[in-house]
């Protein structure tokens, strides 16, 4: 993962282009402004990445401003599967199913 | 998340706020581990994974109306009890009807700014009107069946030969044996979760008629809506101008539906989704509304709440020798909670503001601002 290669789309969203990281099958997409930009922190940028690794995601693994850590995918995160090339993951909803 | 709107205003509310807050920390069980009032046969058990919210409104929690106004109609189809493990109905049993602890709250609040008068008036929100937010889930179940089929899911990967980079990301092809078990086993625990929502709400309208003496009618507890945002759902999605059904994972993301989806009810058809932010319990929460940019962007996706910015331990840790629920009085709030540390866990700072984040969502175009609400009183796991 290098950091520097996150590149602002515009004045809501980052993007985690596809060298952000080795493994990425779509780019990455953070809604967040220059403020909250500011209280990322660096593994939940990691676990967009590596959710953007998995088999059969469709467009882009997205985040929204209120990411943070969590198991394997980030909180706050989006991520669509083609229904005959994807996998579905228990990480992708968490512990607090609701 | 769920939200009730009120005919009272927040004048007619304070001067009983105490008690509210006291009888509806004493109605509603809270704390880790917390037990409910609510006794399952096994049979029972399984017509409620089945069944969610539609249970428990027909075994008398609440009104027919209530389900029209949750997403789902707070029943997913596919649950399946029989791959429930006997560990995951043993945590689960005792806990139907009850809080938690952690995030999980009850608040009573009032709307104290609206920003789409049209729209706020559609969804019978209206300026100082006391409103109620819940967010709970599926308690020790749906913990249970997310431990459960980690472990199976470490080794579908193995057998399917799928490449981790790192192993929390543990799954199935969405065609395999293992991911349709795993699907019909979080179906129940979201159905879990709506049940639990709905008798809470239930208990919610019977403590604000005893503390205010009120009817049913007088008091205007209506369900606004009720939305998941921890699920994996199959949707219908344009994709490079292509319909296609997806497998959808909102972990911590709400689902945003525009104006006209045909998943929305006939009442907010024309308006869009209504999507519920909370806050944390110092500062605010927000109403907001789905849109066809995030159809088009975010598989009709925004945000879910403010997101901690400090771990549960290094906010216990700053909070040391400070009287938390004493500050917050002082702001106006009372607020009650079970757990010693939870107060401390759970304080402003420990979270991003929340207006900050739904800017960015409402700025993005992802969704929209209806109003916000501010907390009066707040009962905490």
């Amino acid at each position: 993962m290098v950091l520097e290669k996150l590149r602002r789309l515009d004045e809501t969203k980052l993007e985690l282009p596809l060298d952000f990281k080795q493994g990425m099958r779509v780019p990455g997409v953070i809604y967040v402004d220059s403020r909250l930009e500011k209280e990322l922190e660096a593994h939940s940028i990691d676990q967009v990445a590596n959710v953007a690794t998995l088999p059969g995601i469709v467009k882009q693994s997205a985040a929204m401003p209120d990411i943070h850590t969590g198991y394997g995918f980030p909180i706050g995160g989006v991520a669509a599967f083609d229904m005959k090339e994807g996998i579905i993951s228990p990480g992708g909803v968490g512990y607090d199913i609701n | 998340m769920r939200l009730l709107r009120s005919n009272l205003r927040k004048a007619e509310v304070l001067p009983r706020i105490r008690d509210l807050v006291e009888v509806l920390y004493r109605e509603i069980p809270s704390g880790v581990g917390s037990k409910g009032k609510i006794r399952l046969s096994p049979d029972d058990e399984r017509k409620l994974l089945v069944k969610g919210a539609t249970w428990a409104v027909e075994n008398g929690f609440g009104e027919p109306a209530d389900i029209d106004k949750t997403e789902s109609g707070g029943r997913i189809d596919g649950a399946d009890p029989s791959l429930i493990s006997s560990r995951a109905y043993e945590r689960g049993r005792a806990q139907q009807g009850t809080l938690g602890s952690g995030n999980h709250f009850l608040e009573i609040q009032y709307v104290d700014e609206i920003y789409d008068e049209k729209a706020a008036q559609s969804l019978g929100l209206f300026t100082d009107q006391v409103t109620v937010m819940i967010h709970t889930g599926s308690r020790g179940f749906g913990h249970q069946v997310c431990t459960d089929f980690l472990e199976v899911m470490e080794r579908a990967a193995v057998k399917y030969g799928i490449t981790l980079y790192d192993r929390e990301l543990a799954c199935a092809p969405v065609r395999s044996a293992e991911a349709a078990d795993y699907l019909a086993a979080m179906r129940a625990a979201a159905n879990y979760a709506w049940a639990n929502r709905q008798c809470i709400m239930h208990w919610t309208r019977e403590a604000f008629m005893r503390v205010l003496s009120s009817s049913p009618r007088s008091l205007g507890l209506g369900l606004i809506y009720d939305v998941a945002h921890n699920i994996a759902k199959v949707e219908e999605h344009t994709v490079n101008g292509e319909k296609k059904k997806l497998m959808v994972h909102r972990k911590g993301a709400t689902r945003a539906f525009p104006p006209g989806h045909p998943e929305l009810p006939g009442i907010y058809r024309h308006l869009g989704q209504p999507v519920l932010i909370p806050g944390d319990m110092g500062r605010a929460s927000f109403v907001l509304l789905g849109t066809e940019q995030a159809m088009q962007e975010t598989f009709g996706s925004t945000c879910h709440g403010a997101g901690r910015v400090l771990s549960r331990h290094q906010a216990i840790r700053q909070a040391k020798g400070r009287r938390i629920w004493k500050e917050l009085e002082e702001k106006g709030i009372i607020v009650r909670s079970a757990g010693r540390e939870t107060l401390a866990e759970e304080m402003s700072e420990a979270y991003k503001d929340i207006s900050e984040v739904v800017d960015v969502v409402h700025r993005a175009g992802i969704s929209k601002k209806v109003a916000r609400l501010r907390p009066l009183g707040v009962v905490k796991g």
